[in-house]
């Protein structure tokens, strides 16, 4: 039997019809893979091109000339090692704090039935479905109030409130699926209170799907370019979403784009290696089961 | 109040206040402002009070509006009718086993490593009228003779626009891999015998993936259908960051517009109207997908 793939050449009636399908296939698959590495090709090939050869009539596909200067000029052109530690900690800061919050809400609404539980799901879920543009204003005004605009403190709070709801969902369905309510009620057995269980039980194990869910906060506010630019727009403190954004909104020449596409390039990077050493344990983390010895 | 019961609201309230704080109470807060006025300009003199409707009225009397949710619904629909069809291809195929299989997974996902704001800016720097490569190309093969003007051309069909389908590519472009991935869940839980038994019967290709993959996809697609109309509808980055909505308005979406008009203009309670016309459509498509629910689960 043809295992299950999803275009094997059948044994069918059609044979001549299912190659010219083939065929068909085959073009959209290229066609398509252009559409998606074009722009990244396009990106790092200008980084490697001399101001004057970037400029050039028609467009040279290949570098014909290399040059690392884009790169030592990218650090003049914005400030990008600053917005680059601005967004890391942001970022780090963000996901460990939601990922925190979330772990102890995620666990009780995924074991426990008490009073106001289904309420709170629900609350939780509307929060996800809205767009974000919906609480713009509201939000901002909070943290003008809290004086908070412009601080790390102000942009980190608003991550978190955002990120937790998104959290609590995942890892509740990860406490349901891939840990057994036997841990705990061995622990319980034992004599140890609900926190204890849960603090010297229940975490340890779950630390491959809480690691995930840390990864996948990181990510989002790494990403964030809408309340970063509202919250932490002055100066220095750009996240660098944001400073690039803006550069390029405030009419960035053509003249510079080698160097402010060496600045993208390298602001891509952190994102990049974190998916690489993750990819697989991000997936995993998410799936696989907590207790396997 | 048991044990348990306090175990469990210590344990979940600091997700939740914080989630009433910038989650539930900024909504009805927008939506408390988008009934008063509150022009930033004087609100001092002049305080803010009850309006009723009427700032729902004023952006409606305003063409740009109008034309702005015109383009938003369009936009929406172009953008997740292009990426679903496209995310629907190339899980079927990233979901096949064969040699290579890694690196093909690997090539289709990086456009997810792109932050969307780099994305936005590397393809306008793709885009740009003179020095694109996609100009240079169709101009060697002959297809067109002047430079597109991918993001500042001004003439259009109807409501769209080249700017407008140039935008569209870039959110399909950023937004594929995750409902590549989205899809890839769904395609796995097929059962293999499905696609044996249809291969029996003689079905081809399409036919195999009419009858097989599409009513047993059913269920995941209308989740990932609901969340991408619904994050559509509210998308903002990269109209933002590309166009700001020009050329002529032509690229202006909801999210842009409530944006430009609270933080450029000041006008918090118009801003805060157009807000709550997105919260009510993406509360439409919310109700739209649990109704398709639950008429699914009575058959």
């Amino acid at each position: 039997m043809t295992s299950a793939t999803a275009f094997p050449v059948a044994k069918s009636r059609t044979r001549a019809g299912d190659a010219l399908t083939k065929a068909v296939i085959y073009i959209a698959l290229a066609m398509m893979l252009v559409y998606l590495l074009l722009p990244v090709y396009w990106m790092i090939k200008s980084s490697f091109q001399s101001n004057f050869e970037i400029q050039r009539i028609p467009p040279l596909w290949l570098p014909a000339d290399p040059t690392l200067k884009p790169y030592e000029n990218a650090g003049l052109l914005i400030p990008m090692w600053r917005y680059i530690y601005n967004s890391l900690f942001v970022s780090a800061m963000t996901a460990f704090i939601a990922s925190g919050i979330s772990c102890t809400a995620a666990y009780v609404l995924a074991r426990f039935r008490f009073p106001g539980a289904t309420l709170i799901l629900a609350l939780i879920l509307i929060t996800q479905l809205v767009p974000p543009i919906t609480r713009v204003f509201p939000v901002y005004f909070l943290i003008q109030s809290f004086g908070m605009l412009n601080t790390y403190s102000g942009l980190i709070f608003a991550y978190v409130g955002f990120s937790v709801p998104f959290a609590v969902l995942l890892l509740r369905g990860y406490f349901q699926t891939s840990c057994p309510p036997e841990l705990e009620e061995a622990a319980l057995m034992d004599g140890c209170t609900y926190f204890s269980a849960f603090w010297r039980v229940i975490l340890p194990v779950s630390l491959p799907g809480i690691a995930a869910v840390t990864i996948f906060t990181f990510l989002n506010a790494w990403n964030d370019f809408l309340w970063a630019s509202l919250l932490l727009s002055s100066g220095e403190m750009k996240t660098i979403q944001v400073g690039i954004g803006e550069f390029s909104t405030e009419g960035g020449s053509t003249e510079y784009q080698n160097a402010f596409m060496a600045a993208c390039v390298v602001s891509t990077l952190p994102a990049l290696i974190l998916f690489f050493f993750v990819q697989r344990w991000l997936v995993g983390g998410l799936t696989a089961g907590a207790v396997k010895a | 109040m048991n044990e348990k019961n306090i175990f469990c609201y210590i344990m979940v309230a600091p997700a939740l206040i914080i989630t009433m704080l910038l989650g539930i109470y900024p909504m009805f807060a927008s939506m408390f402002i988008s009934f008063r006025t509150y022009d930033l300009l004087n609100v001092q003199e002049r305080g803010s009070h009850w309006v009723g409707l009427r700032n729902y009225y004023t952006v409606f009397a305003d063409e740009r509006f109008v034309q702005t949710v015109i383009q938003t619904i369009l936009f929406t629909v172009l953008a997740v009718g292009i990426s679903v069809a496209m995310g629907l291809f190339l899980a079927q195929i990233i979901n096949a086993r064969f040699r290579g299989l890694a690196v093909l997974r690997t090539l289709i996902l990086v456009p997810w490593f792109v932050p969307p704001a780099i994305a936005s800016v590397i393809w306008i720097w793709l885009l740009n009228t003179d020095l694109s490569p996609i100009n240079s190309l169709l101009r060697d093969m002959g297809w067109t003779t002047r430079n597109i003007r991918f993001l500042t051309d001004s003439s259009t069909w109807g409501p769209i626009s080249i700017p407008m389908l140039a935008i569209v590519a870039v959110r399909v472009w950023n937004g594929l891999p995750f409902i590549i991935i989205f899809l890839l869940a769904g395609l796995q839980s097929v059962p293999k015998d499905y696609y044996e038994a249809a291969e029996i019967d003689g079905a081809n290709i399409v036919q195999k993936f009419i009858h097989v993959t599409l009513p047993m996809l059913k269920p995941v697609l209308l989740i990932l259908l609901a969340l991408l109309f619904m994050g559509g509808i509210g998308h903002f980055e990269m109209n933002f960051i590309m166009t700001g909505g020009g050329p002529r308005n032509l690229t202006n979406v909801m999210a842009v517009y409530a944006y430009n008009q609270g933080f450029l203009f000041f006008k918090f309670d118009q801003a805060a109207a157009a807000s709550g016309v997105i919260l009510m459509m993406s509360s439409v498509i919310c109700v739209f997908y649990m109704w398709a629910q639950s008429r699914d689960n009575l058959r």
